[in-house]
C-alpha cells in the first residue's frame, strides 16, 4: 500500500504573541496515514507546541504569528476551526484529569459526540467504552478512578469522536509501570486493529524503541529528523546530544562496544544480540551481610497499626491492618506497590496528618499520636507528589524559609542561600513555584523539604512526570542528601530508581508488608512483582533472559559479563554493596 | 465527654467530603428523585417562596409538617440532618438568651418561633432538593429554562471539580501544618489554638485558588477540543441534550397532589388560625 500523508506540513514558522522567538521554526513534516509516530526532543524543543498545530488550536485558540501551511487530510487548517478538526485530530493531554469534566465515566465519553449533536452520541460513546475495556467501570465516578483509568477514560472520550489520529502527551508521565505498558498496549492496538494514525510526545526510549514505527526529532523548534524507529534510536550520539537517553539495552551494547548500525534496541534483540556474547553464566553466591552487623538506631516505628478508610459506598476499606515496621538511621528506604497499596498513607501517618485507626506509630522518638503534626515536622518532613501543594508562600525563597521563620530562628536567611545552591535555585528563587517547569518544581519542593532540617525525609513519588533530565538530576541529589539526613524513605513506582538508590525495599501489597529487603532479592522473585503490579528495569530482565543470577541492577554491573575474563564470576566488590544494609 | 469526643472525631474532612458527594450523586430510588427536574425546580420554588407569605402559625405548622413528611421520605444523610439541627437549636438558644438578657420574657422567644418555622420549611425544601436532584438534572433543567449555557454547565462542573478541591485544600492545609507552628500556649478556652486554626483555613485557601486557575486552562482548551464552543451555537445539540427531559403522569400527580395538600392546609388555617397579637410598640 503506498503510504498517503495525513497530516503535511510546509516551511512552518510560529511564535506566541508577546514574544519574538520562534517556538516553530521552518518546521516541514509529513506524518502517513496508520503510523505510529514519536516525538522526542528536549524540554522546551516545541513538541507541544508542533503537536497543537495538528489539531487547529494553533492558530485558532491561540493566536501567534504562524507562517506556512498546515493540511490535515489535504485540508488547509487555517480555512477551518478547531472544533471541526477535532474530529479528525483527537488531543489526549498530559494532565489528563484537568481534560475529565463530566462526573461520571459514561457522561464523559458521549459529551463529544453530543456537543457535535450526533443522534447516535449514545452509540459512539459505548463503542469507544467497547474498545478500551472500559464498560466495567462506565457508571463510576471519575473522581474516584485510579490514574491509569483516568488516563483510560480521557483516551476513551476523544475516541468517541472517531478520530483518524490521535496524539498522546507523555501517556505514560504519571502512571505506573505497569499500566504505562498497559497503555502503551492499548495504542498499539488502536494502531493495528483500527488503522488509527498515533502520535506521541515520549521521553521514555524505551517504550518508542518497543511500540512506535517512526520518531520525530525536535530541537529549538525545528525538526532535526523524521526517521524510521530503529534508525532513531541507534543515532545514540544525536540522541544524547539532545539529552534523550537511548533504551537501557541500547547504552549497555554500545557500552560493550557495539557498532552504532548494529545495537540491539529492544529486549528481544538484546537478549539475542548478548546471547552470543555473554557465557551462560552459573548461578552465583552473594555472600550475605551479617545482619546486625553494626548497631542499629530506630528512627520511626509501627507498632500494630490499622488504618482505613469510608468509600462512597459507604464501606469500610482497609488499608493496614496490624502493621508493625521500624525505620533505622542510614537507610535509604523505597516503598513500593501497586496503586492504592496504602505507600502515601503510611508516610502521612509518619507525619501525624493522618492517624491511624489503632496502634502506635513512634517518629524520631516522639509519639506522634499524643505529639501536634508541627511539632514532629521539626524532624519529620513529607514531600508531597505534586509540589504545588507544597507552594504557600509567594515565592520559592519564601517557602524555604517558612518553616524556620515561624521559629524565629536567626539562621533562616543563611540555611536558605545554601539550599538554593545546593539545589541550583538561585536563579528562580524569587518566582513563584507554579511558574517553573516540572524538573524545577521538584527541585524546589525537595529544597523546601529540607528547609526544615529533618533527621527523616519521607517523599512521594519524586521523578514522576519528570523528562529523562530532571529525572537523573533528581536521582543524584537523592544521592546527595546523606549529608542532610538521617534516614531517606521514598514511595516509588520507578524501578530504575529502586535500583539504583535504594538499600531496602519494602513491598506493600493490600495492607500487608510483601517483600522486605534488598532489591536485588526483589527483582528475582517475578511472581511476587507481578502480584504487586510492578515491573523490573530492563536490565535486570535482560539479566534474567540470560541466566545470569543474581541479576545485574544497571548497566555498570552488568559491563562485565560481556567483557569476559575474571570478575565474571566473582561476587561483586564490596562497593556495589554500600547500599545493602 | 469522651463519648461526644469519639463522635465528633468521627466529623472530618473525609467524611464530610462523602457525605456532600453521596448527597448530590448518590443512587436515589425516591419519588422526588424520579420527577421531572423542571416539575421539581417548580415545586422548590413554591416552598421557598410561600412561607413568607403567611404570618398564620396553623399553616405554617401544617407546611412544616408536609416537609417533615417529605424529608423522612426522602432518607436524607444523617450529617446533613445534624447540621440542620445544630443550626436551628443553637439559633432558637440565641433567641432566647437574648430575650431573656435583655428583660424580655418567653413571649419574645415565641414571637420569633414563626420566623424560625419559616426558615426550616425553606431549609427543609433546599434539603430535600438537593437530595433528590444530581446536579446533572438541576443544570439540564435550568438549561431548559433558559438560563445561559455557560452557567448550566459551570454548576455540573463545579460539582465534578469539589472533592478534588476538597482534597487538594485539605494537602495545602496540611503543607501549612507541616511547616507552620503550632502556639506553645493554649490560652483562655484554647483561643490560641482556635485561632491559629482559622488563620491557617483561610491562608490554605490562597494556594489552592492559584493552582485551580493553572489547571483550568488545560479544561478551556480541552472543552474547546471536545467541541463544547461549537456545540453550545447549535440548537440540534442542544435539543439532543435536553431530549430526555420528559413531563409524565408522575409530574403532573405529585404538582396536583402539593397543590390539594396545600390548598388544604390554607383552608385549614384560616378556620382554625393561630395567630400571634402584634403589640403595639
Amino acid at each position: 500500500m503506498k503510504p498517503s500523508p495525513i497530516i503535511e506540513l510546509e516551511h512552518v514558522n510560529f511564535s506566541y504573541p508577546s514574544s519574538v522567538k520562534r517556538v516553530l521554526q521552518d518546521v516541514s513534516l509529513t506524518v502517513n496515514r496508520g503510523d505510529f509516530l514519536a516525538v522526542i526532543g528536549g524540554n522546551g524543543s516545541g513538541k507541544t507546541t508542533l503537536c497543537k498545530t495538528f489539531n487547529g488550536l494553533i492558530p485558532h485558540y491561540y493566536n501567534g504569528a504562524l507562517e506556512g501551511a498546515v493540511r490535515i487530510n489535504g485540508e488547509a487548517t487555517e480555512d477551518t476551526n478547531t472544533a471541526l478538526l477535532s474530529k479528525t485530530v483527537g488531543y489526549v493531554y498530559q494532565d489528563f484529569e484537568s481534560q475529565l469534566v463530566r462526573p461520571r465515566v459514561l457522561d464523559e465519553v458521549r459529551f463529544a459526540p453530543l456537543n457535535y449533536g450526533w443522534p447516535d452520541y449514545k452509540e459512539r460513546g459505548d463503542e469507544a467504552l467497547d474498545m478500551l475495556g472500559l464498560n466495567p467501570i462506565k457508571n463510576e465516578f471519575i473522581w474516584q478512578l485510579s490514574g491509569g483509568q483516568k488516563h483510560l477514560t480521557a483516551l476513551a472520550s476523544v475516541l468517541s469522536l472517531q478520530p483518524e489520529v490521535i496524539i498522546v502527551d507523555e501517556p505514560v508521565a504519571q502512571l505506573d509501570p505497569v499500566h504505562a505498558r498497559d497503555i502503551y498496549h492499548t495504542l498499539q492496538y488502536l494502531n493495528r486493529e483500527h488503522g488509527i494514525t498515533i502520535i506521541v510526545i515520549e521521553h521514555h526510549t524505551e517504550f518508542i524503541a518497543e511500540f512506535a514505527q517512526s520518531a520525530v526529532l525536535m530541537d529549538a523548534g525545528t525538526v532535526k529528523w523524521k526517521k524510521p524507529v530503529a534508525d532513531a534510536m541507534r543515532s545514540i550520539k544525536d540522541l544524547q546530544h539532545h539529552n534523550i537517553l537511548p533504551p537501557p539495552v541500547t547504552r549497555l551494547a554500545e557500552a560493550a562496544g557495539a557498532e552504532e548500525s548494529d545495537v540491539p534496541i529492544t529486549l528481544e534483540e538484546g537478549a539475542n544480540w548478548f546471547s552470543s556474547r555473554v557465557p551462560a553464566a552459573s548461578p552465583r553466591h552473594i555472600a550475605p551481610v551479617p545482619p546486625g552487623a553494626s548497631e542499629k538506631t530506630k528512627i520511626a516505628s509501627f507498632d500494630r497499626v490499622t488504618q482505613g478508610y469510608k468509600t462512597v459506598q459507604k464501606t469500610f476499606k482497609w488499608v493496614f491492618e496490624e502493621l508493625s515496621l521500624s525505620f533505622y538511621e542510614g537507610e535509604r528506604i523505597a516503598l513500593v506497590g501497586g496503586n492504592g497499596a496504602g505507600k502515601s498513607s503510611l508516610l502521612k501517618m509518619l507525619t501525624g496528618i493522618l492517624r491511624p485507626r489503632k496502634g502506635n506509630i513512634t517518629a524520631a522518638g516522639q509519639p506522634v499520636a499524643r505529639t501536634s503534626p508541627e511539632k514532629i515536622a521539626e524532624q519529620v518532613t513529607y514531600i508531597y507528589q505534586n509540589p504545588e501543594e507544597m507552594f504557600i508562600a509567594d515565592n520559592i525563597r519564601a517557602d524555604i524559609e517558612y518553616f524556620l521563620k515561624a521559629r524565629k530562628s536567626p539562621e533562616a536567611a543563611a540555611y536558605a542561600d545554601e539550599l538554593c545552591r545546593l539545589f541550583s535555585l538561585e536563579d528562580l528563587q524569587d518566582k513563584d513555584g507554579r511558574l517553573l517547569s516540572g524538573g524545577q518544581q521538584r527541585r524546589a519542593s525537595l529544597a523546601i523539604g529540607l528547609g526544615t532540617q529533618p533527621s527523616l525525609l519521607l517523599l512521594d513519588e519524586p521523578t514522576s512526570s519528570l523528562d529523562i533530565n530532571s529525572r537523573e538530576e533528581v536521582a543524584r541529589l537523592l544521592h546527595e542528601l546523606k549529608e542532610h539526613v538521617k534516614t531517606v524513605v521514598i514511595a516509588t513506582h520507578d524501578m530504575d530508581l529502586v535500583a539504583e538508590w535504594a538499600s531496602r525495599v519494602i513491598v506493600l501489597n493490600e495492607g500487608t508488608v510483601e517483600y522486605d529487603g534488598g532489591p536485588r532479592g526483589l527483582f528475582s522473585r517475578h511472581e511476587l512483582m507481578r502480584r504487586c503490579s510492578l515491573h523490573p528495569p530492563q536490565i535486570v530482565r535482560l539479566s534474567e533472559k540470560l541466566g545470569i543470577q543474581p541479576s545485574a541492577l544497571d548497566i555498570q554491573e552488568f559491563l562485565p559479563f560481556v567483557k569476559g575474563g575474571g570478575p565474571r564470576y566473582e561476587p561483586y566488590p564490596a562497593v556495589a554493596f554500600e547500599n545493602q544494609r | 465527654m469522651n463519648r461526644i469526643r469519639q463522635w465528633l472525631s468521627k466529623i472530618n474532612v473525609e467524611t464530610i467530603k462523602i457525605e456532600l458527594m453521596n448527597t448530590a450523586y448518590g443512587e436515589r430510588t425516591t419519588l422526588m428523585a424520579k420527577l421531572d427536574p423542571r416539575v421539581a425546580i417548580i415545586w422548590y420554588l413554591l416552598f421557598a417562596i410561600l412561607p413568607w407569605l403567611f404570618w398564620n402559625n396553623t399553616i405554617l405548622i401544617g407546611m412544616l409538617l408536609y416537609m417533615i413528611i417529605l424529608t423522612a421520605l426522602s432518607r436524607i444523610s444523617p450529617l446533613i440532618l445534624f447540621l440542620l439541627c445544630f443550626g436551628l437549636v443553637t439559633e432558637a438558644g440565641y433567641v432566647i438568651f437574648v430575650a431573656l438578657f435583655f428583660g424580655g420574657d418567653l413571649t419574645a422567644a415565641a414571637a420569633l418561633l414563626t420566623f424560625t418555622m419559616k426558615l426550616t420549611i425553606i431549609s427543609l425544601a433546599s434539603i430535600v432538593i438537593f437530595t433528590n436532584m444530581d446536579p446533572e438534572r438541576f443544570s439540564d433543567a435550568l438549561l431548559r429554562f433558559k438560563v445561559p449555557e455557560t452557567f448550566c454547565f459551570g454548576i455540573s462542573y463545579g460539582y465534578r471539580m469539589l472533592p478534588i478541591l476538597i482534597d487538594e485544600y485539605q494537602n495545602i492545609f496540611h503543607s501549612f501544618r507541616l511547616r507552620g507552628r503550632f502556639p506553645e500556649k493554649k490560652g483562655i478556652l484554647a483561643w490560641r489554638y482556635i485561632y491559629h486554626f482559622c488563620v491557617t483555613a483561610v491562608k490554605a485557601f490562597y494556594p489552592m485558588i492559584l493552582n485551580t486557575a493553572k489547571r483550568t486552562r488545560t479544561t478551556v482548551e480541552a472543552l474547546e477540543v471536545k467541541g463544547f464552543t461549537y456545540g453550545m451555537h447549535n440548537p440540534e445539540a442542544k435539543e439532543l441534550k435536553l431530549s430526555y427531559l420528559k413531563t409524565t403522569k408522575k409530574d403532573v400527580l405529585f404538582l396536583g397532589i402539593t397543590g390539594v395538600v396545600l390548598i388544604a392546609i390554607i383552608y385549614t388555617g384560616t378556620l382554625y388560625p393561630i395567630e400571634r397579637t402584634i403589640h403595639q410598640l
